[in-house]
Formats: structure tokens, sequence, C-alpha cells
């Protein structure tokens, strides 16, 4: 069974070129345009890694984040921003983020990043 | 001169007057009583002079010869008499009128002892004595009566002076107060108008050379207060230049973040999966670098539009027609969100001056962001008036969206302020206002929550609108 990832980004080109390239990973991929139907989906089934944009109007990444988290414990969150802010950063690693990338991103790094959050963890 | 000199001035000017008066009225009173000591001595004379007719009439009646000496003991106590007060009275009567007493009673004096020595009756002799003692007594009420009218003339003539002075005091009062106040109340009207000046914006100097007083040191002072003032502003608009640079400068780089971002993501996809993307999936890949690299050029076209807004282009314009082109502009947007459009505009309005392709900008600019605040059904509304008393015409748009939050309508002309959920550039309102200001116009927002929001624009009609055409 393959892994799936959620993308959470208001520009769709971001959720679009993500998509392309995981897919050919061979990932199952969901792109949402706004938080409130992804928490949505997210409430009906689980996903593997949550890719989500920080800044979005109405729920940010930062709400999703705990969410998620409050849902589903296991699951990694990985923020992007197009706006490196310190205080968000801080804010995010105690919300126990897996990691944060800024814009532009790098669709590599991107790529190692979900793989190593697929790797379980050690603990149980 | 200092002004605290003049008053000193004016203060001495004044005292002399009052010196003046009162040394003349004590003069007076001198005067009286110099001469009413002189007629107090003119009384003892006259007396004496009666008691000589008596004694006279008691020679010609009884022939009686000790009459004539009784005459004679009278005629050498008032001689007595004269030369002891002859100090005090010369300055009264004068050397003159002092001879003539002593000449009448001297020849009073030889009558009576020419009838002495005569020793015999002698009519002749008698006459002369007669008339001698009429010529004294004459003499004498005659001297008493011209002091007396002295007196009432130095008293007239005193109550005149202090009526005079009396009066001269209250003009010199009321011309004194007068002059103070021009030399004081003129200046301070002078200083209290430049100081609104400067409070209005105006830092030019007070022309302080035309005066040496203390106000002169007063306008120095505004003078340098002003200079400080025009300093600190021109400090103050230079760091709210740098603060909106700021802001500007962030909400640069954050706005094209984005479309860096998504131009380097599909690059990198491109390049990645090149092989495998087919040729409609590699044009549509460029259509979108190229969409994404026009939004990029937006967002710098606006920027340079606020930076260095352009000189507006004016022509005459019918306000109204304008406003029915830009809701043409935008009643595919209205039309596909079901919102309403209701125009009520004034007829007769005059055509303003105005560079129709900015203005277009700002309206459509507005009537996009009503649109984009209210839900469907909503109800946008534009009308139109004239405020003929301010030489304004008044552009009402009002939306019955969400509102603007209070706190955010300081803010809402900022530029990258933007309530937007996607897409907004936060420039679109600060730069229409910066359009209608370089217009000579005002805009202004009065928003309730849940009920709406109105932008009201002012546009001044051109004075001459009417010469120009």
């Amino acid at each position: 069974m393959s892994h799936r990832i959620m993308i959470i980004d208001d520009e769709k080109i971001v959720g679009d070129m993500a998509k392309i390239s995981l897919e050919e990973e061979g990932y199952e991929v969901e792109t949402f345009l706004n938080a409130g139907p992804a928490l949505k989906k997210l409430e009906e089934q689980p996903f593997d890694v949550v890719v989500t944009d920080l800044k979005m109007k109405n729920i940010d990444g930062l709400e999703v984040l705990r969410t998620v988290k409050k849902l589903y414990p296991n699951t990694k969150v990985i923020m992007i921003t197009a706006f490196a802010n310190l205080d968000v950063a801080i804010e995010a690693i105690k919300e126990d983020v897996f990691d944060f990338f800024p814009k532009p991103v790098r669709i590599k790094e991107l790529k190692e990043s979900i793989r190593k959050a697929l790797i379980p963890d050690d603990k149980p | 001169m200092k002004i605290e000199r003049k008053i000193i001035l004016l203060n001495a000017i004044y005292l002399v007057l009052i010196v003046i008066i009162g040394g003349s009225a004590i003069q007076s009173l001198n005067s009286v009583s110099s001469k009413q000591r002189f007629l107090e001595i003119a009384d003892d004379l006259n007396t004496s002079f009666l008691e000589m007719r008596l004694s006279e009439k008691n020679y010609f009646l009884f022939n009686n010869i000790t009459a004539l000496y009784e005459i004679k003991t009278n005629i050498s106590k008032a001689n007595d008499v004269l030369d002891e007060v002859k100090d005090d009275i010369i300055p009264v009567i004068g050397e003159s009128g002092y001879n003539q007493l002593e000449k009448g009673l001297y020849d009073y004096n030889v009558a009576v002892t020419e009838a002495i020595d005569n020793d015999s009756w002698n009519q002749q002799i008698a006459d002369n004595i007669r008339a001698k003692g009429h010529d004294l007594e004459e003499t004498s009420s005659r001297i008493t009566k011209l002091e007396r009218e002295h007196i009432s003339n130095i008293i007239n003539r005193s109550k005149l002076l202090l009526f005079s002075s009396f009066f001269a005091v209250i003009v010199t009062a009321l011309i004194v107060s007068r002059v103070v106040s021009r030399m004081v109340l003129k200046p301070i009207k002078y200083i209290e108008l430049q100081a609104r000046s400067i409070a209005a914006g105006d830092y030019s100097k007070i022309e302080s050379s035309i005066r040496r007083d203390e106000f002169g040191v007063v306008i120095e002072a505004i003078n340098t207060m002003s200079e400080e003032l025009e300093q600190r502003e021109e400090e103050l608009i230079q760091s709210k230049k740098l603060a909106s640079m700021g802001v500007l400068v962030a909400g640069v780089a954050h706005e094209l973040n984005n479309p860096v971002n998504n131009i380097s993501m599909i690059a990198q996809t491109y390049e990645e999966m090149y092989d495998k993307l087919s040729p409609s999936q590699r044009r549509e890949f460029m259509e979108k670098v190229d969409q994404e690299s026009e939004r990029i050029k937006q967002i710098v076209d606006n920027l340079l539009d606020f930076a260095k807004p352009r000189e507006p282009r004016l022509s005459e314009v019918d306000i109204n027609e304008l406003l029915r082109k830009a809701l043409l502009l935008v009643q595919n947007s209205l039309n596909v969100a079901n919102i309403k459009s209701r125009v009520e505009l004034a007829e007769g309005l005059p055509r303003l001056l105005l560079d129709e392709n900015q203005m277009q900008q700002v309206l459509v600019n507005l009537f996009v962001n009503a649109a984009q605040a209210m839900r469907p059904e909503g109800r946008l509304t534009v009308r139109t008036s004239l405020d003929s008393e301010n030489g304004m015409v008044e552009i009402r748009i009002t939306d019955t969206g969400k509102g603007i939050p209070s706190e955010y309508i300081p803010h809402i002309f900022d530029p990258f302020f933007s309530t937007k959920e996607e897409g907004g550039t936060g420039l679109g309102l600060s730069v229409s206002y910066s359009i209608i200001k370089s217009h000579g116009g005002n805009i202004k927002v009065d928003s309730r929550m849940g009920l709406g929001t109105t932008f009201t624009i002012q546009l001044p009609v051109n004075d001459q609108e009417k010469g120009s055409a």
C-alpha cells in the first residue's frame, strides 16, 4: 500500500507540481487550496505526511499542524512558508513539526524530507 | 523703542501733566490767600480811614482842632501799618497801588497839617481836607474792590483750570489706553495670525526686522520655533517614508516570493520530468511560467505606480459616464458573483478635470473590492452628488459586505495592507488613494461590521471649467 501525502497551499501550482513529482515516487497525493476542506478530509481518513503552507487566510499552517497532531500524533507535518519568521518556526517546532521549508522550495529536498518522515519511529 | 520704555514714557508724561495741574492749582490758592491777607489789611486801613473821616466831620461841625490831631494820629498809625505790611501788599496791589495809597495819606496829612498850622477856620483849607480825605477813601476802596474782583477772577480761573484739566486727564487716559492697546494688541493679533498659519503648516518666516521691541524678540523666537518645527516635520516625514518603505519591502518580498516559488517549482518539475511529460504538458508548464511572470510584472507595475505615480493627464470628464463605464467593466464579475448593482447618479453635475484612465482604475478597484467583500445576493450602490458648498463632486460606493474591522480602518490605505483571503496585492487602495490625492480630492471609508462599507470620494470642481472649455 502506497503512502498517502496531503498537500495544502493556496498557490495551486505548488500542489500541482508537488503532486507530479511525488506521484512519480509512488506516493498517493491529494492537494487542497484551503485548510478547511483538507482538515475535513483528514477527519475522514488518515494521511502519512501533511505538507502545508504556513500563511493562509482563515486557517493557517500552525492551526493545521495542531489539528493533525491531535487527530493523528504519528502523522508527520512538513511546513513551507514564503516568509521565514523565527517566532513561527519556534512555535511550529514546539508543536512537533517534522520539517520546515522556506519558499522557493527545492523539490528534491522536499522529497528527501518526506522519505525520512515515512521511516517509522524507533519508539513505539 | 521697547514697549516697556514706551509705557514708562507715557506714564512720565501723565505724571508731568498731573504735577502741572497740581502746581497751578496750588499757585492759584497761594495767590488767593495772599490777596485775602491784603483784604484783611485793607479792611483795617479802611476802618482807620473811616475814623479819619469821622474826625474830619467833627472838625467841620464843631471846628474842633482836637479832631485834626486825632486824624493825624490815625494817619501816622495808617502809615505805620502800610510800612509794616509793605512787603506783603506790594506783590498784591503792585508798586503803583502802594504809592497811590501812600501819596493819598501824604496829601491828606499835608492838608490836615495846613489846617492845624492855620489855626483859624479857612473854607479853602477845609475843602482841601475834605477833597484829600475823599480821595484817600476812594483810592483805598477802589483798590480793595479791584482786589476782590481779582480774587473772584482767580477762583473762576482755577475752577476753569480744574475742569479743563479734569477733561484733559480723561482724554489723555483714553488716548494713552488706545495707544497702549495698539502698541500691545496689534502685534499680539499679528503674532496670533502667524501662529495659526504655522499651525496650518506654513513655515515661512515672519517679518521681524520692523520691530525692535519685545514683540521683535517674540517673533524671533517664533521664527526659530517654526524652523525647528519644519525640520522636525521633515524628519518625521522621512522616518514615516522609511517605515512605509520597510512595509513596502516586506510586502514586495512576500508578494514576489509566491510566483517566484511557483516558477521555481515548475522549472524543477519540468527538468526532472522532462522525458515523461507530453508535449502538451510541457506547453502547459511554460504557459504557467508565463502567467506567473505576468503576475510578477503586475506586482512590479503596481509598485512602480505606487513609488512614482505619473502625473495625471487631465481632460474634462462626465463623472457619471465614467462610473457607468467602470461598472460595465466589472459587470461580468458582478453577474458571476450574483451581485446586484444600483446607480443613483445626480443630474447636471459639472464636468470634472480628471485623468480618465487613472480614475477608472480607482473605480474598478473599488467595485472589485466591494464585489469581493460581498456574498451572493449582495448589492453594490453607486451614488453621485454635488457638494456645492465645498465645490466638490461626491461619489459614494456602498457594498453590503461583511465590513472592515475598525482596527483595520486606519491601515486600509497603507501599501500592502490587504484583508483579502487570496490574491490581493495590498496595493490597490493605496494606489487609489494617491491617484485621488493627486487630483486634489479625498477618499475616506466608513464601515460597519456585518452591514457593509462605503467609500466616499470627493473630487474638486474645476473653477475655470468654462474658461478652459
